[in-house]
């Protein structure tokens, strides 16, 4: 490259990237030979640029021996266009105007790479670490525990202004290619300005972008993703976000908790079984306690009408107003008990579900059975693995309970049969979201 | 075994009940029923088989997508139009009696528009879906209910209320002169293969041949229990009395330990899942059909959705269980009728194409 040439690069350069307090254009000096260094110094690694560049720089005496030197450490890339090179600095790459060439230096600085303890998705046995904040150690994570040559990764940037590297995986063998290329086709069509982080992906799915079920499974844990790229599902990493999102994802894995895996057959198998029922109880236990309380009390027994109602004698006001009330405290002190610090959380679950449920009852505001029934209702939602799920699932009762409060015990059947209609129609990049069994027809 | 097959075929002995069969079968218990039954268990299976058989020489395809080439349009879409009426009609009157059965037994109070509504919400939201989906939804629909039918027959047949000596003495009457329609309400316990028409599409590979077998032991086992549990019940001459035999059988039953004491709340929970499902089934296939006859456009998809809905809530006007159970019967000679016609077309149809 002619010197007139470099000159021109780097005044433009200089005049792209305003004179910040964390700018840094340095020239070194000696006898032989000249360089210069053009970087950012918050989102650089001086560390890295002392060890692999100055002490060199000063080392070597002949100008070509560092030359050499330079073409041959793997920091090392070479100009293509600008505007590239402009993104590279903001990045965190360092521009070196060395002799007649300009050459492109990697010092971004990797921080937040320490691994993070899983807090969301806990298990009792088995792997006990999530990822970690930056994308190059995710990387490692998921290379350590899938060794395989067929895991492809691609590159890819999501959002306007942000720019987020998102990294895509899978398993050349096991991924369907269809599957994949809609997965591509849905990344860069995707409208987002600031992108930090998979979740904000699960509303873009819909062209509304107001989704209520999640289709994709954003998890924490490496081991998870490591068992589902070998069941063919892609895998994203965004960075900086200690979350992978899997794709396509349907509702057996948002029932599934990697606990199952490291439990005995029959263990697992229970534990399904009873998050299913979770799932079912807390969908439809108010909605069922209305209808049975304020339609059709003689589907129980005479015993257990009588004792229900008995227990309803104070309340003056219809149940579905009573379920209300008390679902909307339940849901009052979930949030807070998110929000609170750690310290006071549990002070606030005591005060909210002792004192709150016991007053209530004995003031005569709501029943002693609608006690047990709504912490029936939001144990019950817990047992649900994901928690992106068990959040739908929550505003999923409302429904069922609006369509017990018109209809009865019929509104509480097919409610929930509408619901289950509309878990089927979903579909999660061409597969079904819920099906009885999780396998595609032709299998037949 | 092709499960999907089965599921189509078992979704229709099921809401038999719902359909009349039972009671228009007792109506003549005494003039020709039980020989009606006996020769409708044959029409109907040879019809089933011949029926599959046909269909399952174009793999993955419905009637739209077999009849997609055909020159004269004009006949396929008058076809079409027919057997997507006798679709419809099925649907509306399960749905209309089943609603019926609601607001007798659950609601008494609630007005009739009302309890459709929801019905109608549900199932045009289930009718819009894809063929494939509609299917996943019947599977999931059987598994959650079919272990509480087994229950309640199970309960029915062990119950000591059960008195097998008028179920004999109905048997008596085995030599009269078999009755018409006994023998077209028998016959639609087979029915659910016409199903095919459209979910055809999502059978792969050929139906095997104890698929069949399956299919005439489950019809005979349906067929006993949905004509003399309600006799041994209520009495050879008793069971006449009621507009839904099965309804009040259920109610005779009682669970002695179980929170829900009265047997038929289950039995109606259990059939709001099915009937929402039948409705749907064909429904969809309904409306699969006319969709056929033009080319795909939204709007005429919404119209044809509308004007199921707007037929429904009319005839809700119209009739009153008494004309419906009545109509029913005629539907049900008519429905036979068209069946052997449509099936032996169809058959003598495919064998002529060289595939």
């Amino acid at each position: 490259m002619p010197t007139i040439a470099v000159e021109q690069i780097k005044e433009r350069l200089k005049g792209k990237i305003p004179k910040a307090a964390d700018v840094v254009f340095k020239e070194l000096h000696t006898k032989e030979k000249y360089l210069e260094v053009f970087y950012i110094k918050s989102i650089s690694d001086e560390a890295v640029l002392h060890d692999k560049l100055y002490k060199p720089f000063f080392e070597q005496q002949h100008p070509d021996e560092f030359k050499n030197y330079l073409e041959s450490i793997p920091q090392i890339k070479s100009y293509e266009t600008e505007e590239k090179t402009i993104n590279e600095i903001l990045n965190g790459v360092a521009i070196l105007f060395y002799q007649d060439s300009v050459l492109l230096f990697d010092s971004k600085v990797d921080r937040n790479n320490s691994v993070l303890d899983t807090t969301v998705e806990t298990t009792i046995q088995g792997p006990q670490s999530g990822f970690s904040e930056s994308l190059p150690t995710n990387l490692g994570l998921i290379r350590k525990r899938y060794p395989e040559a067929f895991l492809n990764v691609e590159l890819t940037t999501v959002g306007k202004i942000s720019k987020t590297e998102v990294m895509i995986l899978h398993d050349t063998r096991y991924a369907d290619p269809k599957t994949l290329n809609k997965i591509k086709d849905f990344l860069s069509n995707v409208n987002i300005q600031m992108f930090q982080t998979g979740e904000q992906l699960l509303d873009a799915i819909k062209k509304s972008n107001r989704a209520l079920f999640p289709v994709m499974l954003v998890t924490e844990r490496p081991d998870r993703v490591a068992v589902n790229l070998a069941t063919g599902k892609v895998i994203l990493l965004v960075a900086g976000s200690p979350f992978a999102v899997i794709l396509p994802t349907v509702m057996k894995d948002f029932m599934a908790s990697m606990a199952d895996i490291y439990q005995t057959y029959w263990v697992g198998r229970f534990l399904l079984l009873l998050r299913y029922i979770g799932f079912i109880i807390s969908v439809c236990l108010p909605g069922l306690y209305v209808a049975t309380t304020s339609y059709n009390p003689e589907i129980y027994r005479v015993q257990l009408a009588l004792s229900i109602a008995g227990s309803r004698n104070a309340v003056p006001y219809p149940s579905f107003i009573e379920v209300l009330l008390m679902l909307f405290m339940m849901e009052m002190l979930t949030e807070a008990s998110i929000r609170l610090p750690k310290a006071i959380g549990p002070t606030a679950t005591t005060v909210g579900g002792l004192i709150l449920g016991q007053a209530a009852t004995e003031a005569g505001l709501v029943s002693n059975i609608m006690i047990i029934i709504v912490s029936a209702v939001a144990i019950s939602n817990f047992v649900v693995p994901i928690n992106a799920f068990s959040f739908s699932v929550r505003i999923v009762k409302y429904f069922i309970l609006a369509s017990a409060t018109f209809f009865g015990i019929v509104g509480v059947v097919i409610g929930f049969f509408i619901f289950i209609a509309y878990l089927v129609k979903l579909d999660s990049f061409g597969e079904p979201f819920l099906t009885l069994v999780q396998s595609k027809p032709h299998k037949e | 075994m092709n499960r999907y097959y089965l599921y189509l075929i078992l979704l229709n002995m099921l809401i038999n009940v719902i359909m009349f069969v039972p009671k228009i079968l007792i109506e003549y218990r005494y003039n020709g029923a039980v020989m009606g039954t006996l020769i409708a268990i044959p029409i109907g299976f040879s019809l089933n088989v011949l029926f599959t058989k046909a269909i399952t020489k174009f793999p993955e395809k419905g009637f739209p997508e077999i009849f997609a080439r055909s020159r004269k349009r004009w006949i396929i879409n008058l076809l079409f139009g027919i057997i997507s009426f006798a679709a419809f009609t099925a649907g509306l009157i399960s749905l209309l009696g089943f609603v019926d059965i609601l607001r007798r037994f659950v609601n008494p109070e609630m007005s009739f528009m009302y309890l459709l509504s929801v019905f109608l919400a549900g199932i045009l939201l289930i009718t819009k879906l894809s063929t494939e989906r509609v299917m996943y939804l019947l599977e999931i629909v059987l598994f959650l209910n079919t272990p509480l039918i087994l229950f309640i027959i199970f309960k029915a047949f062990t119950s000591d209320y059960l008195v097998w000596d008028s179920i004999l003495e109905v048997g008596t009457h085995l030599f009269t002169k078999p009755s018409l329609k006994a023998i077209a309400a028998a016959s639609y316990i087979f029915a659910g293969y016409t199903n095919l028409i459209i979910f055809n599409r999502i059978i792969k590979g050929k139906i095997k041949g104890w698929n069949f077998i399956m299919v005439f032991f489950l019809g005979l086992f349906n067929l006993f229990t949905t004509f003399f549990i309600p006799i041994g019940f209520h009495g050879s001459d008793g069971a006449q009395e009621y507009l839904y035999p099965w309804i009040s059988t259920s109610d005779s039953l009682r669970l002695v330990y179980s929170p829900i004491e009265r047997v038929i709340f289950l039995f109606l929970i259990f059939y709001m899942g099915i009937t929402l499902m039948s409705v749907s089934v064909h429904w969809h296939l309904s409306y699969e059909l006319i969709k056929g006859t033009y080319k795909e456009s939204k709007k005429k998809d919404w119209a044809v959705l509308a004007v199921f809905a707007c037929i429904s809530v009319a005839c809700a006007l119209f009739f009153h269980t008494l004309l419906l159970n009545k109509i029913t019967v005629h539907w049900m000679l008519s429905r036979f009728g068209l069946e052997i016609i449509v099936v032996g077309l169809f058959y003598i149809w495919a064998r002529r194409q060289k595939t």
